[in-house]
């Protein structure tokens, strides 16, 4: 029980407030001033782009939030970019021409699927004590494969009601943007509840802080790994259904895979989640991932060519983890 | 991690199996046996393989993965990674290729300039400001695809092709066409780095380093420094093996070494090294790149399309990851 708790007065401790949340809220001022410019640099801003922005960036969002839960439970999945491809490649292969309500159930089945697999990952490195990051480096090539086994090239499809949940239109672009922001906002929120709120949340927090700690505390440590990994598959499968809304068709290539690894992990760093494991939150995750998306077009309206933006993109990164590493070094020394 | 617990059997002493013990002990024993056992597969999939020529072919394949590969093994063992060399080895063979009017010799020391210069940086990052090694590399990798996707279209537009010394370095053979120059190249660089981490003070600092960093400091040794070091060094071998790649496949674009970061990973992870640092030999990584090499040109005699390649690549690394860990569980 806090101090204001037992005294009955509702004080805000600011300075610890500011210690827990201020990254995360540093990222959403970040995603909130980058918007705000775009607004400046396109006099049309207006629906199209909001939606545009909203539909485009939810297969990253997801994904960074699939790997926050993961590293926040004190793992890594290089894996989880072929989850998103393998969810994309088994939906677009059996949506294709499927009725709307046959595509929810498949769309479901997906998801399911996608978590029992990543299960199973989190399960071998439970079981096997070898390093989440060698054992995930692996699953990237495996389940890649296996998802290039069942698309061998681009195509599949979906139907046009399962389109316009993700995008707002049968057609993948159009100016309602109130279906994509729901679809950004609810399964973010459920992961964010469920991390914070929930038993298995909160084991799943101590086990990345410090396993030995929570397994001496009654905590099931490898329940929450395993929990963790499976919760990621299911998000790494929603943004793989996301990303069949919004193009139409599947896609199984190999660096499809590893660029969107590669993308979730700047996204949960930049969102201020430790890869030690037990710091950060999703809500942050969420964030980064929408700074990473929401990059691209800002820059492209700038009249910068995308590879000068690529280059901006990843100094950007370097430079925020230097500023971090200098400002923990200092807190440190101070110690 | 989630062994607590679980590691006091309840008769107070761990009982191991005498092949457990022989196995720790050996363990370049166990990838010597399953590399022979796969080169066997192979030759019994494709009589022919078993021939010099057969060999060299896969020699070919394996140098410059294993020489990627060493720059990974040596960052490994200071607990760092690379996620770049794929990158920085593209890097390197533009450059290379750019130059290549200009004389061999200006043109691979260039290129290998190119590795110095971003493995610096990286190295910075890492040592200096303690940016996580992952997430240093792996923006490094996207600044280079930017810069090199852009220079591509300006200063190096056309620089494909590279000078004649440089494709027979990378893609020829010598003693009546039986060894190939890389492998020549391959071998000098094992026995630097092989000498270099056995019997040099730096060698065993990267051991020390990876193993207990705060010792390491305490002991008056500037960490930052064995950092930057080791990640120039990475930088060099990885522009060294994208030169090497160049003039095997005789052309440059941007997509040349962009497949050999993930080998390069788990071919010193297949070799032993461990990827926290402390623990590892450069002899298990060469074993390493080999199984692979044998392995690709296995998958290629039985025609195997890239996706059944890539269940086959994370299967082995699997599997031998998980025998490592058994083994060295008991100790």
């Amino acid at each position: 029980m806090t101090v204001a708790e037992v005294t009955g007065r509702k004080r805000i401790d600011w300075p610890r407030m500011l210690g827990r949340h201020g990254w995360t809220g540093g990222v959403w001022l970040l995603f909130a001033a980058i918007v705000i410019y775009y607004m400046t640099l396109i006099p049309s801003f207006g629906a199209f782009q909001i939606t545009s922005l909203a539909k485009n960036s939810l297969p990253l969002v997801f994904l960074a939030v699939a790997q926050a839960i993961i590293v926040i439970a004190g793992g890594i999945d290089l894996g989880i970019g072929a989850v998103l491809v393998f969810g994309n490649a088994v939906a677009a292969q059996l949506m294709d021409g499927q009725p709307f309500a046959t595509t929810i159930l498949i769309a479901i089945g997906v998801v399911v699927l996608c978590a029992v697999l990543n299960g199973v990952v989190g399960w071998i490195i439970a079981v096997s004590r070898v390093p989440d990051i060698v054992v995930t480096l692996a699953t990237l090539f495996i389940i890649s494969g296996l998802a290039l086994l069942v698309l061998p090239s681009p195509g599949g499809g979906t139907s046009e009601g399962f389109r316009a949940i993700f995008t707002g239109s049968a057609t993948g672009s159009g100016t309602n943007f109130i279906p994509p922001l729901i679809l950004l906002t609810l399964p973010v929120a459920v992961a964010a509840y469920f991390m914070r709120r929930t038993r298995t949340g909160l084991s799943i927090y101590a086990t990345g802080s410090d396993p030995m700690a929570a397994f001496l505390s009654a905590v099931n440590t490898k329940r929450a790994k395993v929990v963790s990994y499976a919760l990621g598959g299911a998000y790494a499968g929603l943004a793989g259904l996301a990303a069949l809304a919004i193009t139409g068709s599947g896609e199984s290539r190999f660096v499809t895979a590893a660029n969107f690894t590669l993308r979730a992990v700047a996204a949960i760093v930049l969102g201020g989640i430790a890869l030690t494991g037990g710091v950060g939150s999703v809500v942050g995750a969420t964030a980064a991932g929408l700074i990473l998306f929401t990059l691209n077009p800002v820059l492209s309206a700038m009249g910068i060519d995308p590879n000068t933006a690529q280059v901006i993109q990843g100094t950007l990164i370097v430079v925020v983890m230097m500023v971090a590493g200098i400002i923990q070094l200092r807190r440190e020394r101070a110690e | 991690m989630t062994d607590l617990g679980t590691r006091v059997s309840p008769e107070g002493a761990t009982t191991r199996p005498v092949w457990a013990t022989w196995l720790s002990d050996h363990p370049q024993a166990v990838l010597s046996v399953v590399l022979l056992a796969l080169v066997l597969v192979t030759a019994v999939i494709e009589p022919s393989y078993l021939s010099v020529r057969g060999i060299r072919n896969t020699v070919l394949l394996a140098a410059p993965l294993g020489i990627m590969a060493g720059a990974q093994t040596i960052l490994m063992l200071t607990g760092g990674i690379d996620l770049s060399v794929g990158m920085i080895a593209t890097g390197a063979a533009y450059v290379a290729a750019n130059q290549s009017p200009n004389g061999a010799a200006i043109a691979i020391a260039l290129g290998l300039l190119i590795g110095v210069a971003v493995g610096t940086v990286n190295g910075v990052g890492v040592g200096v400001f303690r940016v996580n090694p992952i997430i240093m590399t792996l923006a490094m990798n996207a600044i280079l695809i930017g810069l090199f996707t852009a220079l591509s279209f300006t200063v190096l537009q056309g620089s494909t092709t590279v000078h004649e010394f440089i494709s027979t370095l990378g893609g020829g053979s010598f003693f009546g066409n039986r060894i190939p120059y890389n492998a020549l190249v391959w071998l000098v660089v094992s026995i630097l780095i092989i000498y270099g981490l056995r019997r040099t003070g730096y060698g065993r600092l990267l051991y020390a380093v990876g193993d207990n960093a705060v010792a390491v400091r305490l002991a008056g040794v500037r960490i930052w420094q064995v950092h930057i070091v080791a990640y120039a060094i990475a930088g060099v071998l990885a522009a060294l093996a994208g030169i090497l790649l160049a003039g095997r496949t005789g052309a440059v674009d941007l997509q040349l070494a962009v497949n050999f970061l993930l080998p390069s990973v788990a071919a010193a992870v297949i070799g032993g090294t461990s990827i926290f640092g402390g623990i590892g030999t450069y002899g298990g990584t060469i074993l390493g790149a080999l199984i692979l090499g044998v392995l690709a040109t296995m998958l290629t005699f039985l025609d195997a399309g890239q996706a059944i390649q890539n269940i086959v690549y994370g299967s082995i690394v699997l599997a031998l990851s998980w025998l490592y860990a058994r083994v060295s569980e008991a100790d």
